[in-house]
């Protein structure tokens, strides 16, 4: 089979056609509805939910937490005032939707589901599940857990997650704790070789009890997200550019080390 | 000849590459626009013999959420996981907007398809009846809210108007002849002491007795053998005149007083244990497990205390940002320690559903703990510890 191009008069076909299609986009360009304002209301309005420490709390009326360091982080890096909006946790995607608030920024997984709704930003944090050992032990990786014993929260993802691996793995001890202080207290005093908890138990945890180290590779992740409204596209571009260049410069984990 | 590799070495050698990258670049498009549509083949469900439920727990029961499956395999995986853990009841929602998508014209596909499973796996069926098609609910003209000019999208899925209780009643007499002899127990409406199960209207048990008796007598006459719940009530302190509900021992109280005891057989109750264990005391002001034992105060005191109460939905939740939720420890042991105390002290109830088995898709939200499998059938740890609860039917911790 032998291809020619097309002939002189189907490319100049062609060409017209895309001179009337690039004349098409400019015209609707030119026609377009006039561009929200980035902030219609002058501020900031970031929604948060102060019942999740040490995210979001709420001290006699007083908010603080991560969130709200990175909300007042945010602002000041966009130039304009923040207004901190608490909403209850079932109510956050409601009030993005209804105007209420401009972001959300409250330990937010992202969710799939609602990608058609909201437009997530670079997440800021990764709460997935970690394994918490020695650093010298050389246990990087669950691949590395054979033949271990691991220390769980009972009925955690934690739980669920080192079960799923003892399928892989020829042998994997697991031992299940009351809770994920009680799972990290059992690597510590040599119980168990590692831990496997969310990346905000094992942080908290570890601010008192150095000597143990969270493994360099996550085991799930689990990130959380700043969310905007898809009709403001311009404020996630500016959200988002502001986390990475926060995460690129060290203040987003001098952020999340005052907490974590 | 497509990719006769002469056709390459020939246009090589006549020295024009280009023309030999051109041909092939569109065998390729060409190669991959044939093979798209080729993929592999979604997972069916597989003939199986018919199975039974080995267990040591016949309260167990599980809430599922199979109407919307659109793959009939993860019905079937479904029902299987549920006869694996040992319960041999399942409820299931049979939405009227589904079933009589147009008046008088049934599609039961899903419902026969949900029904066969079951029947294969040798669990039973509860099934639970409501969702108003758009076609017996009023015009958006005739009510005060919503958008005019769409069919039905004035009102909710849950109006009902009480000149269409007929239609629903005939609803129920269709079903209950369908499946006569499969499923011998169906659960008339949810919660409707809640505004929002009552079409966002101020609740009525005067107008539920009325619905509840038209269904009743309804389905007696089309198979007398059935057995006719009363609506489960949602736990709930709402005051009269709240615009969210009514509390749920009050509605109660006012369904008999408004008639309802000769038209239903037994009572379909939902109790949840939220952040306190089990054996917690009940009180009229407070929410948990034992508010059951309240229902039934009030049953025992209208003179039916031969009546049996389902506990169609019950369970403890363990997301970390829920306020009315307990840790994964909490959530295991209250569960399992909920059936011990119900089988000790409870003999009028009959089955202890849990609310949920998966669902379709997760919420990534606190409604995912209460299921006991990921959407992906990955069992979670209560899971593994019901399932071994029920095998061993003692209770056991790690």
């Amino acid at each position: 089979m032998r291809l020619r191009l097309p002939s002189r008069r189907a490319r100049l076909g062609i060409g017209l056609g895309l001179l009337a299609v690039a004349a098409g986009v400019m015209l609707a360009y030119l026609l377009r509805a006039p561009e929200r304002p980035m902030l219609p209301y002058g501020a900031l309005r970031v929604g948060i939910d102060p019942s999740y420490p040490p995210f979001g709390l709420d001290f006699d009326g007083e908010l603080s937490g991560l969130d709200i360091d990175l909300a007042t982080a945010l602002a000041g890096r966009l130039d304009v005032p923040l207004r901190l909006v608490p909403l209850g946790y079932d109510g956050l995607y409601d009030a993005l939707k209804a105007d209420q608030v401009d972001v959300l920024l409250s330990a937010l997984r992202v969710d799939p589901g609602r990608m058609g709704d909201v437009h997530y930003t670079t997440g800021y944090f990764d709460a997935g599940q970690v394994l918490v050992r020695p650093p010298e032990s050389g246990l990087d990786e669950m691949s590395a857990m054979d033949g271990r014993v691991i220390g769980v929260e009972f009925g955690s993802e934690g739980d669920q997650t080192a079960r799923a691996w003892q399928r892989r793995l020829r042998v994997l001890d697991i031992r299940p704790f009351e809770t994920a202080s009680a799972a990290l207290e059992a690597v510590h005093s040599g119980q168990a070789d590692a831990a496997l908890v969310d990346a905000i138990a094992a942080r908290l945890w570890l601010r008192d009890h150095p000597g143990l180290a969270i493994a360099p590779e996550y085991v799930t992740h689990d990130p959380y997200a700043a969310a905007v409204r898809p009709d403001n596209p311009r404020l996630w571009e500016a959200i988002d550019a502001a986390i990475q260049a926060m995460h690129a410069d060290g203040t987003l984990e001098t952020i999340l080390s005052r907490w974590l | 000849m497509i990719f006769s590799p002469r056709t390459w070495r020939d246009t090589r050698i006549a020295g024009r590459p280009w023309q030999c990258w051109r041909d092939w670049l569109l065998r390729v498009a060409i190669l991959i626009v044939v093979i798209s549509p080729l993929r592999a083949a979604p997972p069916r469900p597989v003939a199986t013999p018919p199975q039974t439920v080995q267990t040591t727990q016949p309260l167990l029961c599980m809430h599922t959420r199979l109407i919307d499956e659109v793959d009939e395999w993860k019905i079937q995986r479904s029902l299987q996981l549920v006869r694996e853990l040992g319960a041999a009841t399942i409820v299931e929602f049979f939405p009227w907007a589904y079933l009589e998508p147009e008046e008088g014209h049934f599609d039961w596909r899903q419902a026969d398809r949900i029904v066969a499973h079951a029947e294969a796996q040798g669990i039973r069926v509860i099934a639970r009846l409501g969702l108003v098609p758009a076609w017996a609910r009023p015009s958006p003209q005739d009510t005060l809210f919503g958008p005019a000019g769409e069919e039905g999208r004035g009102t909710t899925l849950n109006y009902l108007q009480t000149e269409r209780f007929p239609d629903f009643a005939r609803f129920v007499a269709a079903f209950v002849s369908r499946y006569a002899g499969r499923i011998d127990q169906v659960i008339i409406w949810n919660e409707p002491n809640l505004t929002f199960e009552w079409g966002y209207r101020m609740v009525s048990p005067a107008d539920y007795v009325e619905l509840l008796r038209q269904s009743y007598l309804a389905a007696k006459a089309a198979s007398p053998d059935v057995r006719v719940l009363a609506a489960p009530l949602a736990p709930t302190l709402e005051v009269e005149g709240s615009p969210w509900g009514l509390d749920d021992l009050v509605f109660l109280e006012q369904m008999y007083a408004a008639g309802a005891a000769p038209y239903f057989d037994a009572l379909a109750v939902h109790t949840y244990g939220f952040t306190e264990p089990p054996e917690a005391e009940p009180g009229e002001d407070r929410l948990n497990f034992r508010r059951v034992e309240l229902i039934r105060a009030i049953m025992v005191a209208h003179g039916d205390a031969d009546k049996p109460i389902a506990i169609t939905e019950t369970g403890w939740n363990d997301h970390p940002r829920w306020t009315k939720a307990v840790s994964p420890a909490e959530r295991i042991d209250y569960t399992l320690a909920g059936y011990e105390y119900a089988e000790n002290q409870w003999p009028y109830v009959d089955v202890l559903c849990q609310w949920v088995l998966r669902y379709p898709a997760p919420t990534l939200s606190y409604p995912d703990n209460f299921t006991f499998l990921t959407s992906d059938f990955r069992p979670r740890p209560i899971y593994t510890y019901l399932q071994a609860y029920a095998r061993r039917g003692e209770l056991t911790r790690p």
